[in-house]
């Protein structure tokens, strides 16, 4: 009697362990097979890759994906992500934080946002966006740009490539006209 | 000399009291933690410190209470306990904070241990006397965050010290006549026997369980909070699943003859619930329910089973009840110590990536571009304001637009933001939570061993 009752409780110890290994693989088993080992952040694209440029339709969608290649660019030239340095720029105080942590003076911003801009140029021109004859002098414009109006270029591309057409595009014209 | 039952409650209340104050103070961090300007690494001391004192002081604590009486004892300690809660509530400062939380720890280890030594004559049995007191413990551990989180909301983080000291005290009448028939007849209540050595394996289980233990209630408390962004009283109500189902497993357990059984099933169960806490596979409280039923039914199978297993059969149980009592504790202290560096530094990464991911669904989504600008530079402000924590990001796209199209893709994209954010924040916890689930696993280790060999 005594024996089958010691028989019981080692069958219940034993009945015990097993529920338990049973529940935990269960448990984690069911979470892996909903995704639980995926469940994290999208990765960011490495800004040092080339990035497709879309169909671009008009010219607040060139001026877009304009801004995007120079902050690949300088963010490239930086080595952090294009969505750091897109929240860098964002306001000054962003600005000084970001050179802080990061351990770079204006000058050498100044030079990778330059390097941006003048990838944005040579995308552009390679999507079609930017006739050969407004990348030349754009470049020009771009490699001794101040900082502050580097910044405000990649914030608003339009009005550079606006003002480009507007005062380039009448001499792209005759241009286009003079030559065969 | 009060009656046995009052005594057992007031008793049971100072044993669940002083093992409360290693977790009550869980669901407060994160309050402590941006009232004193620290950070979490700091603020893991608040915790930390309690353990560590307690773990060190309770041996020394149980000889100290078998030489002068533990009617004294238990009244010197529930005293300093109660002072020292008072200083804890009053202090303004991270250091104080901490200091105060160690002279506690030492009133609490001189309180407890001797509360072993008082119990059997008011239960009748040194066994009797042992369940109710690893039960009471068991309790106030459980409870512990579930009423520290509903006293900062709806008081302040300094009430759950503040209101420590009237229940010590009034835990404490009931000794004090002990005390006094101690100081009268010069009678110390304990057989001055010697000392056997503790039981080894048993309290090197513990000391792995309870750093497993610690894990689950430290990071699921922040990652609810810090991360998922929850009150500390909503919170308190989620994390409340892991005592009801340490309830559960108190149900379980006496059925089940074996303490080694009960002690493996347990281990098993708080490494499977620390599995699934690392593998959540959405950041929805409902899901961290499943693993909080394992891990609550897991630790009390295998710290009832440990603890009945390290006292059974030695003898003073004060002294082998302040072996289990250091064994939990530097269990605690040192899962802390272990896990906080670890999850402190995946979480500023995860957020990192979680804000960059977020950002590159704003920068690609298909709002204007001027309104990209507007939304990216609030969106950056309530980064800045949240100083390190995962932000509600909500505010950052108010107010919406009020063309329906335009309105929809905002919407679109504040859900899409969010969505990153919550998947770094949980994924942050992940290493941490895996981690936990290991050292729970590695305590079959000892509790396999117990079975050959008897240290």
């Amino acid at each position: 009697m005594s024996a089958e009752r010691s028989v019981s409780a080692a069958n219940r110890g034993t009945l015990l362990v097993l529920t338990a290994i049973v529940a935990s693989l269960a448990l984690v088993g069911a979470y892996l097979a909903s995704g639980g080992s995926s469940y994290a952040p999208a990765q960011v694209q490495d800004p040092c890759e080339p990035r497709e440029w879309r169909d671009p339709e008009g010219l607040d969608e060139i001026a877009e994906q304009f801004s995007f290649s120079a902050l690949d660019g300088a963010a490239c030239e930086l080595g952090v992500s294009r969505e750091t340095l897109a929240r860098a720029l964002a306001t000054p105080r962003s600005r000084e934080r970001f050179t802080q942590r990061y351990g770079i003076d204006d000058a050498e911003l100044a030079r990778a946002i330059r390097a941006g801009l003048l990838r944005a140029v040579d995308d552009a021109e390679r999507a079609g966006a930017l006739p050969p004859l407004l990348a030349g002098p754009l470049r020009q414009t771009v490699r001794q740009i101040p900082l502050n109006q580097a910044i405000e270029l990649i914030q608003d591309a339009r009005t550079l490539l606006d003002q480009a057409q507007t005062f380039l595009g009448p001499a792209q014209g005759l241009l286009e006209q003079l030559l065969p | 000399m009060t009656e046995p039952r009052p005594r057992l409650v007031a008793l049971a209340v100072a044993v669940g009291l002083v093992l409360a104050d290693s977790s009550i103070v869980v669901l407060a961090l994160p309050e402590i933690y941006r009232e004193l300007d620290t950070g979490v690494a700091g603020v893991t001391w608040v915790l930390v410190s309690f353990n560590l004192v307690l773990a060190l002081a309770a041996v020394p604590a149980a000889q100290l209470g078998r030489r002068v009486g533990p009617g004294r004892t238990a009244a010197v300690g529930l005293a300093v306990f109660a002072g020292a809660g008072i200083a804890c509530g009053l202090s303004t400062e991270l250091s104080t904070l901490i200091a105060a939380r160690c002279v506690q720890a030492l009133g609490g280890a001189a309180a407890v241990t001797a509360v072993l030594e008082l119990l059997p004559a008011t239960v009748g049995s040194e066994r009797r006397a042992a369940a109710v007191w690893a039960a009471a413990g068991a309790a106030g551990a459980a409870l512990g965050p579930a009423v520290g989180g509903l006293l900062t909301e709806l008081v302040s983080w300094q009430s759950i010290f503040l209101i420590q000291a009237p229940l010590a005290i009034a835990a404490g009448v009931p000794v004090l006549a002990v005390a006094r028939h101690e100081a009268a007849t010069g009678i110390v209540a304990a057989e001055l026997r010697s000392t056997g050595r503790p039981h080894l394996l048993a309290n090197l289980a513990l000391v792995m369980t309870s750093a497993a233990i610690a894990a689950a209630l430290f990071l699921l408390v922040l990652l609810l909070i810090e991360g998922w962004r929850l009150t500390p009283i909503g919170a308190a109500a989620v994390v409340s699943a892991m005592p009801l189902a340490a309830l559960l497993g108190t149900r379980i357990g006496p059925s089940v003859g074996s303490a080694r059984a009960r002690a493996a099933a347990g281990a098993i169960l708080v490494s499977g619930g620390l599995g699934g806490l690392a593998l959540l596979p959405k950041a929805e409280v409902v899901l961290t329910l499943p693993p909080q039923l394992l891990v609550g039914v897991g630790l009390s199978l295998v710290l009832s089973a440990l603890t009945e297993t390290a006292l059974a059969g030695r003898a003073p149980q004060a002294i082998h009840g302040g072996w289990t009592i250091s064994a939990r504790h530097a269990g605690v202290a040192l899962g802390l110590l272990a896990l906080t560096p670890l999850f402190t530094a995946d979480i500023a990464e995860q957020r990192r990536d979680a804000i960059d991911s977020g950002t590159a669904v704003v920068l690609d989504s298909p709002v204007s571009p001027l309104l990209k600008l507007e939304l990216s530079q609030r969106i950056n402000d309530r980064l800045e304001d949240e100083r390190g924590r995962v932000p509600t990001i909500d505010p950052a796209f108010e107010p919406l637009p009020d063309d329906p199209e335009e309105r929809a893709e905002v919407l679109q994209l504040r859900s899409e933001l969010q969505d990153q954010l919550d998947r770094g924040a949980t994924h942050a916890f992940s290493p941490s939570f895996g981690l936990g689930a290991a050292i729970g696993l590695l305590a079959l280790l000892p509790i396999g061993l117990a079975r050959r060999v008897d240290l």
